[in-house]
């Protein structure tokens, strides 16, 4: 375990905060499985991203009128 | 020669010359379905009364004017997470106990007005959120998975009992099915084919596409099924395109980019060779091989869970605080989990698939396609959890199917996988071909011809 790994406890308390309740048998492997995502996620953190915008795309008039097919 | 054997190709043309009548068909498919269902579990409900009804008035039509397409009165399955107006969309999902949909998704009004029939919705892993679907038996040995998630679609197209399917694909839920059941699966550019009416994993992810016995049938679909729809905020308006690939076999000029990295490492033996044949294939038809190294490969998983992970929980809000017990155990935990990723892992996701995508296009001025191994390993037991590696290495089930085919859909290219032989345990193997973006002429073209002058057209299971 890291020293950025979730306890059961924290799981819980993270969890409340997105309003979701996690029961106390529910919080060990709520956790691990976490712990787990953000082992893989936390590698991004190595990438040097400048001004690089991220994918998401959002057009203000809500659709694409050039739409020819 | 029953007709639920025939290709959708074959089918088009014996039913457009009049040797074949829908009914007779759908008929024919329907009868199939009952004989396989038992063993194979590919359907979640049946619909054979509004398929029979479906198959005499494209009867009455084609005889009154002619077929309006290859599609018109030919028998197709649907994914069960694609609306159709006034069924349910189960998802493979108790959550969605008396759905109902309220309309039809774009994908099945356009196959509903080429004039397919829809013979019933096949089982997917539960909301898509995996990769193996347990409900549903692989075509080839019944002790095996499916793969997944489009594991019932491709199950259903493999054993006969429909002419041709709908699958999904977030991270590789076309393609892995596809190769693991030996048929021809085709994940098309992210926004070419619309998404309106088709439940969501993850928006920025998931695409729509055919599943075949044929490159050619795979073409056929996709004709119907691309073009803009506003109602999906990622579709594009890409020209029209017959994307039918043309008779011959000849690839010469066709550059096809043979990864030296990612594509090989922790691959089974078998598979390698496999698929290294097809490559030599490919060159003997014309095609130049050019060696590619895969760019930013450490950060391809890391991409696809930061954007995938947080998406699903999103869309399953609501439910996963309703009717959490609902859900089964390994998607419950994975939507809960979800919850705690924070929105700057997020973003960073985001934005390293800004640079992926640059990095893909920068890779590709170089080749036309890029021919690497669908999956790394054949069909596991069911069951079966981990694999490990000649030198030592655990994987996930889960993860080694993924690892492969997930590129493509961080990156948004067109990938098709295409059956290239069987394994020493007789379990289809599958080489996946890569364009560029709205390169699908060059996928279909490349796969067809090799279909044509390889093994892979005579490929049918024992089930």
């Amino acid at each position: 375990m890291s020293t950025d790994d979730l306890t059961p406890s924290e799981a819980a308390r993270w969890a409340a905060r997105s309003g979701l309740p996690l029961a106390p048998e529910r919080q060990g492997a709520v956790a691990a499985t976490a712990d787990h995502i953000h082992s893989v996620v936390s590698v991004l953190r190595e990438l040097d991203f400048g001004d690089t915008p991220p994918s998401a795309a959002y057009r203000a008039g809500g659709e694409q009128h050039d739409a020819a097919v | 020669m029953q007709p639920y054997e025939l290709t959708l190709a074959d089918a088009a043309e014996a039913i457009r010359t009049g040797r074949l009548s829908p009914v007779e068909l759908v008929d024919s498919v329907l009868e199939r379905i009952e004989q396989v269902q038992p063993r194979l579990g590919a359907y979640v409900s049946v619909t054979a009364d509004r398929a029979r009804h479906a198959a005499r008035r494209a009867a009455d039509e084609i005889a009154a004017a002619g077929a309006r397409g290859p599609l018109h009165g030919i028998p197709a399955a649907l994914k069960d997470l694609i609306d159709v107006a006034g069924t349910a969309t189960s998802a493979s999902s108790r959550v969605r106990e008396g759905h109902r949909a309220p309309g039809d998704s774009t994908v099945a009004a356009r196959l509903s007005a080429a004039g397919a029939v829809f013979v019933g919705k096949t089982h997917t892993h539960e909301f898509a959120y995996g990769l193996t679907t347990p409900q549903t038996a692989n075509a080839w040995d019944r002790g095996r998975v499916a793969g997944g998630s489009s594991g019932g679609s491709a199950v259903a197209v493999a054993a006969r009992a429909a002419t041709f399917a709908l699958g999904t694909d977030t991270g590789g839920s076309i393609r892995v099915p596809a190769a693991l059941n030996g048929v021809v699966g085709l994940k098309p550019t992210y926004g070419l084919v619309p998404r309106h009416g088709v439940t969501s994993l993850s928006w920025s992810l998931d695409h729509v596409g055919p599943i075949t016995r044929t490159v050619e049938d795979a073409a056929l679909v996709l004709g119907a099924l691309a073009g803009h729809d506003p109602r999906d905020p990622a579709s594009v308006a890409a020209p029209p395109a017959d994307h039918r690939p043309g008779p011959g076999t000849d690839l010469t000029g066709l550059r096809v980019g043979v990864p030296g990295n990612y594509y090989f490492d922790h691959v089974d033996p078998d598979v390698e060779a496999s698929v290294r044949r097809a490559i030599a294939r490919l060159a003997e038809l014309g095609a130049r091989l050019v060696d590619v190294e895969i760019p930013m490969t450490r950060y391809i998983r890391p991409t696809h869970w930061g954007l995938m992970v947080p998406e699903a929980s999103a869309y399953h809000e609501r439910t996963l605080r309703a009717v959490p017990e609902l859900y089964s155990a390994d998607v419950r935990v994975l939507l809960e989990a979800g919850e705690l990723m924070t929105a700057g892992d997020h973003l960073r996701a985001q934005r390293a698939r800004t640079l992926l995508r640059q990095a893909w296009l920068d890779m590709m001025d170089t080749v036309d396609v890029i021919a690497a191994p669908t999956v790394p390993i054949t069909a596991v037991a069911a069951g079966q959890t981990a694999v490990t590696w000649h030198d030592g290495t655990v994987e996930s089930v889960s993860d080694a199917y993924v690892r492969l085919s997930a590129p493509a859909n961080v990156t948004g290219v067109p990938a098709l996988t295409v059956p290239v032989g069987l394994d020493p345990q007789g379990l289809p193997i599958g080489m996946q071909l890569m364009g560029r973006p709205f390169g699908e002429a060059a996928v279909l073209r490349a796969g067809h011809a090799y279909e044509r002058t390889g093994t892979a057209g005579g490929l049918t299971p024992a089930a």
